[in-house]
């Protein structure tokens, strides 16, 4: 609650001596990323400055292959940074091995794809066991029920992905991300796939989830209309953030 | 959870996930029935060897335990010297032809009377003893096969034999005939391919087998009761090299569906490889659910295979009722082993290469 009131304070320009302490939850520092075309190295990032303060909510913008997504899934600890830092809840990134990230992605962080990425061969409730399954604390039936209910997915458990609207199956996506309680949860163009209305349950979901829980929210997204769930706004273009302004 | 996963993702592709236990059954199947149909006919024919009642039997020198393979060098009269050394009660020669003609056996020429004074003679169930030179004695086995009839005329080394009689199997061979005509048809006048001895007492064998080597130098010498240890594969040259050529061609099979099967598997699942990576799976995570994944089909298709082995004994016996096919619990076990190494060694490379996938290329994968 206090970080929220932090953030909210931070928005409104009042940000008390004490609370400027707060560390950030994520955190870039020079973040370069290059990818390899033939004899080519194309760089994707170019030395990105990025923070996240816990419980806060931010929406990355910009054009497409402006390098948001590939910042995404490097502080997600799937893609490896070519040079800089990548601080997530105080662990550096680019110091772990394989193994540590992803034990690191495993309790820390939850991912929101635009194709919503359900496993096809499993039904809903299955898609979203895995990840209490892979947490390693196996099958917790109440956080299961809790989180279905909240995402409105009680009747649909049965069903697989092929026989689930858009809407039902991100929403299966975001209880699949969020079934752990993670910290951090990032979301590459949630919306995407997704009609007007179905869009805007998604982010209000989001919003309600960073609001009542507390959880840090990253959003990938370039649709203007979107920002308006955020407590903050990054622009990115050619590899690198252009500003960082509040939404409202 | 990993269960659940592995059973849905077999259940996904039903087609391939039945290539795939086929392939297993079949390797399974040809493997036992192989090993199940060479070692059924040796010991069938060792039973029926042993089944004489002799209790030594004389070769020539350096002679095949596999009495078919062999000539016919000893003269007849070596029989006279036999029954001349102590504790020998009785001494019968048998000339061994081995015939191909609808279908393969081991013919043997007989004299009725020391024949019946070594093995106390042959149950009969239809029919009578030899008593012509044209006379064919015939088991009960390959008188359900061919259809003999008693009394009815069957052409056998191009010469027309009467069947005199049906007798109860495992005297040696299926089909008897006078020893002085196969002689002559053969071009083995006093010639005999072996000798049966029959001991004053079983006691005696050890005695009699040495007097033997004594007399006859160089001949081989075998006590009846270690001939079944004899019989296997490894005394019949190029067998054991035969055998394990079609084991290994069984393997190949299954290893190869097995492998293509999780390969196309792997390239099909690459975008839910990047999303279990997405959730926290770890490498030995996504190998060790591929590799379960193959042994599971890999035990429904040994199930699949020892059930077809069954079947395809039961259809062999039907069209073939000499034949004999032991399938046991031993080959059965280490057919599965085999399978079972098969399949995971065949899905040690899909799986490594699913394992090994960058989670953002899989993501991306259409």
């Amino acid at each position: 609650m206090a970080i929220t009131t932090t953030i909210r304070l931070r928005r409104e320009g009042l940000i008390f001596p004490e609370q400027k302490t707060v560390e950030p939850i994520l955190k870039t520092e020079g973040l370069w990323k290059l990818y390899r075309a033939g004899k080519v190295e194309v760089p994707a990032l170019r030395g990105v400055n990025f923070e996240v303060l816990p419980g806060e909510s931010v929406a990355v913008m910009g054009p497409s292959g402006c390098g948001k997504s590939t910042l995404l899934y490097i502080i997600g600890g799937l893609a490896q940074a070519t040079r800089g830092r990548v601080l997530v809840d105080g662990n550096d990134l680019t110091e772990l091995n394989d193994s540590a990230r992803t034990k690191l992605r495993r309790h820390k962080i939850g991912f929101v794809f635009q194709r919503f990425n359900l496993l096809p061969t499993l039904t809903a409730k299955g898609n979203i066991a895995i990840a209490q399954f892979l947490h390693g604390d196996g099958f917790d039936p109440h956080r299961f029920e809790v989180v279905t209910r909240m995402l409105g997915l009680e009747g649909r458990l049965r069903h697989k992905p092929s026989e689930l609207s858009g809407g039902e199956q991100q929403r299966v996506a975001i209880a699949r991300a969020i079934i752990n309680e993670p910290k951090i949860l990032l979301a590459d163009e949630p919306t995407g796939n997704l009609d007007s209305k179905n869009s805007e349950t998604v982010l209000q979901m989001l919003r309600q989830l960073n609001k009542d829980l507390g959880q840090t929210v990253v959003m990938i997204t370039h649709n203007p209309e979107t920002v308006t769930y955020f407590d903050r706004v990054v622009h990115m273009r050619d590899g690198v953030i252009v500003d960082g302004i509040p939404a409202d | 959870m990993m269960g659940e996963l592995i059973a849905r993702n077999l259940l996904h592709r039903p087609l391939r996930t039945l290539i795939g236990v086929i392939a297993v059954a079949v390797e399974v199947a040809l493997v036992v029935l192989i090993v199940g149909l060479t070692s059924g006919l040796l010991t069938e024919t060792a039973k029926r060897i042993e089944g004489i009642g002799a209790d030594i039997m004389l070769q020539p020198p350096a002679a095949s335990v596999f009495l078919g393979f062999s000539g016919s060098p000893m003269p007849s009269k070596i029989g006279g010297k036999l029954h001349q050394l102590k504790y020998v009660q009785a001494v019968t020669p048998a000339l061994l032809q081995f015939n191909s003609g609808g279908g393969i056996e081991v013919i043997y020429g007989i004299d009725p009377r020391s024949f019946r004074e070594v093995s106390g003679g042959f149950v009969f169930l239809q029919g009578h003893d030899m008593e012509g030179p044209n006379d064919l004695l015939v088991d009960d086995w390959a008188a359900k096969a061919k259809n003999f009839k008693v009394g009815q005329t069957y052409t056998l080394l191009n010469h027309d034999w009467r069947v005199a009689g049906i007798v109860e199997h495992g005297k040696g061979s299926r089909l008897f005939v006078p020893l002085e005509t196969l002689q002559e048809l053969v071009g083995a006048r006093d010639k005999a391919s072996i000798f049966l001895v029959k001991c004053t007492r079983p006691d005696h064998t050890g005695d009699v087998t040495d007097e033997i080597r004594s007399a006859l130098p160089g001949y081989t010498v075998r006590p009846l009761k270690d001939f079944l240890s004899l019989m296997t594969s490894t005394n019949i040259p190029g067998l054991e090299t035969f055998i394990h050529a079609m084991i290994s061609l069984a393997i190949a099979i299954g290893l190869l569906v097995i492998f293509l099967t999780m390969y196309t598997t792997v390239i099909e699942r690459t975008r839910d490889i990047g999303v279990l990576k997405s959730l926290g799976a770890n490498q030995g995570f996504i190998v060790r659910a591929l590799l379960t994944e193959s042994a599971a089909m890999c035990v429904v298709g040994i199930g699949a295979g020892i059930g077809l082995s069954y079947a395809a004994r039961a259809a062999f016996l039907a069209g073939f009722p000499t034949i004999s096919i032991l399938i046991t619990p031993g080959w059965m076990l280490r057919a599965a082993g085999i399978a079972l190494f098969g399949a995971i060694l065949g899905a040690s490379y899909p799986a490594w290469l699913a394992g090994r996938k960058d989670p953002v290329e899989a993501l991306s994968y259409d």
